[in-house]
C-alpha cells in the first residue's frame, strides 16, 4: 500500500483527488495538509512514502515544501499537482527533487499513473518540459555539444523534430501516416535513449543544458 | 531689452537713417516727381524695408528655433531641450519653455505609470481569481466526473467521457487566459526563467528563439523585472507577427555600470520606415517608468533590433 500525503489550499480539490487515489487498491491518502508547512508537519509526525503537492500555497508554497522534504526525507517520492503549466516550473520542481509533475487539467486521466511512475522513480514529465527537452537536445546536436550518445532511428529523428517544433502527437500521427500509438511509443523510447526516464539523468541533463541553475 | 523695445528701436533706426538722407543729401522732389526721384524714393523704400527685414530676423530667429522644437517635441523621447540663447525676453521664454517641458515629462510619466501600474495590477487580480477560483472548482469538477463516469452504466460514461473533455477545454482556456494577463512563473521564479519560458513559447516550426541569459545578473526590483519581461514580450511580438523572421536572438546581460541590457534582435524584413505603434510606444512608456533607454532600429540588410538598457 503507497501511503500519500496530500496538500492543496482548497478542499474541493483535496476532496477530488482524495476520492480519486482511495478508489486505487494500492493508493491511499493519509493526510491532507492546506499548505506547504502544514504539509512538513504531517510528515514530520507520519512520514508517507509519497507526497502530493499544490505549487500555489498560501505561507509555504509547494516548491519550498519540496525542496524542505526531500532534505528531512531523503526517500520521499514528491509530485507536484498544479494549474500552471510552464515547463520552468517542471524544471524547477526537479531541482528541489519532485520525481513529476501533472497538470490539474489532466489530473484526472495522469494523477494515478503520476504515482505509480513517482514510486518507480521514473520521472513523470510534463509534456511541454518534454518538449523543452528535446528542443534543447537538437540545438545542442546542432552545435555540437556533449550529448547522451545513443543512436536514434530515423524514424524517431522525424518524431523527435517535430515534438521540437510544438507538434501535438495527434498532429504527428497525421503528418507521418501512423498511429497515435505508435507515435506515443516512439516518444518513449525516445526519452529512454536520451536518458531522460531516469530522475537522477534528467536532472543533471537539465542542469548541463542550462535549463535549471545547479 | 524686451522685444517690444528691441522690435522698435530696430524701426525707429532704420526710419531714422531714412529721414537723415532724406534731409541732408543734396536732393529735392519736384511737386509732380519726375522718373529718375521716383525711382531714387522707391529704390530707398526697398533698401529701408529690407534692412528692417533682416533685422526683424536676426531679432526673432530664437523663436523660430522655438517653434520648430514645440512643434517637433516628443514625450515619450525625453530630454530635447534648447540652449537658452538670445536676448532679455526671448531667454526667458526658452528657459519658461525648458522647465514647462520638465514638468509635462515628470506629469506623463507619472500618469502613465499609474496607469500602468493599474493595469498591471488589475490584470494580476484577474489572472489570479481565475486560477484560484474557477481553474480550482473547475478542477474538482473534473476529478468528480472522473469518479462518476467510472461508476456509471456504458452509454452514460461514453457521454459523461465528452463532458469530461469539454470541462479539461475550459481549463486549459482558463489557464492560458491567466497566463496572458500575467505569467506565475516571473512572480514565482523570477526574470531568468521567465525568459526561458518566453522564449519556449514563441518557438515555432517557423522562428527559432535563441536565448542568451547572463546567470550573474545583479538583483533587479520587482517593476524593473516586469518592464523587461513585458519589452522582451512585445518585441517577440512584433518579430513573431510582422517581420517574417526565421531567428530571433534574445539576450540578456550585465552593462558595465551594473546595470542590465535586453536586447531582442531578429533577422525579418525590419521597419521599412513604418511608424512607430502602439506596441512600440507602449515599450517606450514603460522604459520611461524606470529611467530606461530604449531603441528600436532596423539595419542596412533588414532586421529589426530592441535594445533596452537599464541604468544601475
Amino acid at each position: 500500500m503507497i501511503r500519500i500525503l496530500l496538500a492543496d489550499d482548497h478542499a474541493l480539490v483535496r476532496r477530488g483527488v482524495r476520492l480519486i487515489l482511495d478508489s486505487e487498491p494500492d493508493l491511499e491518502v493519509i493526510g491532507e495538509a492546506a499548505d506547504g508547512s502544514e504539509a512538513l508537519a504531517l510528515a514530520a509526525a507520519d512520514p508517507p512514502d509519497l507526497a502530493v503537492l499544490d505549487i500555489a500555497m498560501p505561507r509555504m508554497t509547494g516548491l519550498q515544501a519540496a525542496r524542505e522534504l526531500s532534505r528531512s526525507h531523503p526517500d520521499l517520492r514528491i509530485l507536484i499537482l498544479t494549474m500552471y503549466d510552464n515547463e520552468q516550473f517542471f524544471f524547477e520542481a526537479l531541482r528541489v527533487g519532485a520525481a513529476g509533475y501533472v497538470l490539474k487539467s489532466a489530473a484526472d486521466r495522469d494523477l494515478v499513473e503520476a504515482c505509480h511512475a513517482a514510486m518507480r522513480d521514473e520521472p513523470f514529465l510534463y509534456p511541454g518540459a518534454e518538449t523543452a527537452l528535446i528542443r534543447e537536445y537538437l540545438e545542442r546536436a546542432r552545435t555540437g555539444a556533449d550529448i547522451p550518445d545513443r543512436a536514434v532511428t530515423e524514424r524517431e529523428e522525424e518524431v523527435l523534430k517535430l515534438v521540437a517544433e510544438g507538434h501535438s502527437t495527434k498532429d504527428i500521427a497525421e503528418l507521418l501516416y501512423i498511429s497515435v500509438k505508435t507515435v506515443e511509443r516512439h516518444r518513449s523510447n525516445i526519452l529512454a535513449k536520451l536518458g531522460l526516464k531516469d530522475r537522477q539523468e534528467l536532472t543533471r541533463y537539465a542542469i548541463r543544458a542550462g535549463l535549471i541553475e545547479p | 531689452m524686451s522685444l517690444f523695445w528691441r522690435i522698435f528701436s530696430l524701426n525707429a533706426a532704420v526710419l531714422t537713417v531714412a529721414a537723415l538722407v532724406l534731409l541732408f543729401a543734396p536732393v529735392t522732389v519736384s511737386a509732380t516727381a519726375r522718373l529718375a526721384e521716383a525711382l531714387i524714393i522707391l529704390a530707398g523704400t526697398a533698401v529701408t524695408l529690407v534692412a528692417n527685414a533682416v533685422m526683424l530676423r536676426v531679432g526673432l530667429s530664437p523663436l523660430a528655433r522655438l517653434t520648430r522644437v514645440m512643434t517637433t517635441i516628443d514625450l515619450l523621447r525625453p530630454g530635447t531641450r534648447l540652449v537658452a540663447r538670445g536676448q532679455g525676453e526671448i531667454a526667458q521664454l526658452i528657459t519658461a519653455f525648458n522647465a514647462m517641458l520638465d514638468r509635462l515629462e515628470t506629469e506623463r510619466a507619472s500618469s502613465a505609470g499609474r496607469a500602468l501600474s493599474a493595469q498591471e495590477a488589475e490584470r494580476h487580480r484577474i489572472a489570479q481569481e481565475l486560477h484560484d477560483e474557477i481553474g480550482q472548482t473547475l478542477t474538482a469538477v473534473l476529478l468528480d466526473l472522473k469518479r462518476v463516469a467510472k461508476a456509471s452504466p456504458d452509454p452514460v460514461r461514453d457521454q459523461l467521457l465528452q463532458v469530461q473533455e469539454s470541462t479539461r477545454n475550459s481549463l486549459d482556456e482558463i489557464r492560458r487566459i491567466a497566463r496572458r494577463l500575467r505569467p506565475g512563473v516571473l512572480d514565482e521564479l523570477g526574470l531568468a526563467s521567465a525568459l526561458r519560458a518566453l522564449a519556449g513559447e514563441f518557438t515555432t516550426a517557423g522562428l527559432a528563439v535563441r536565448r542568451q541569459v547572463h546567470s550573474d545578473l545583479p538583483v533587479l526590483p520587482k517593476e524593473v523585472e516586469l518592464v523587461l519581461y513585458r519589452v522582451a514580450q512585445e518585441s517577440l511580438t512584433n518579430a513573431a507577427r510582422h517581420s517574417a523572421a526565421q531567428h530571433v536572438d534574445l539576450v540578456l546581460s550585465e552593462q558595465n555600470d551594473g546595470g542590465v541590457r535586453l536586447c531582442v534582435r531578429d533577422d525579418g524584413r525590419g521597419l521599412r520606415g513604418a511608424p512607430e505603434g502602439a506596441g512600440i510606444r507602449g515599450m517606450r512608456e514603460r522604459a520611461l517608468l524606470i529611467g530606461a533607454d530604449l531603441s528600436v532600429e532596423s539595419g542596412v540588410t533588414g532586421g529589426t533590433s530592441v535594445q533596452l538598457s537599464v541604468p544601475a
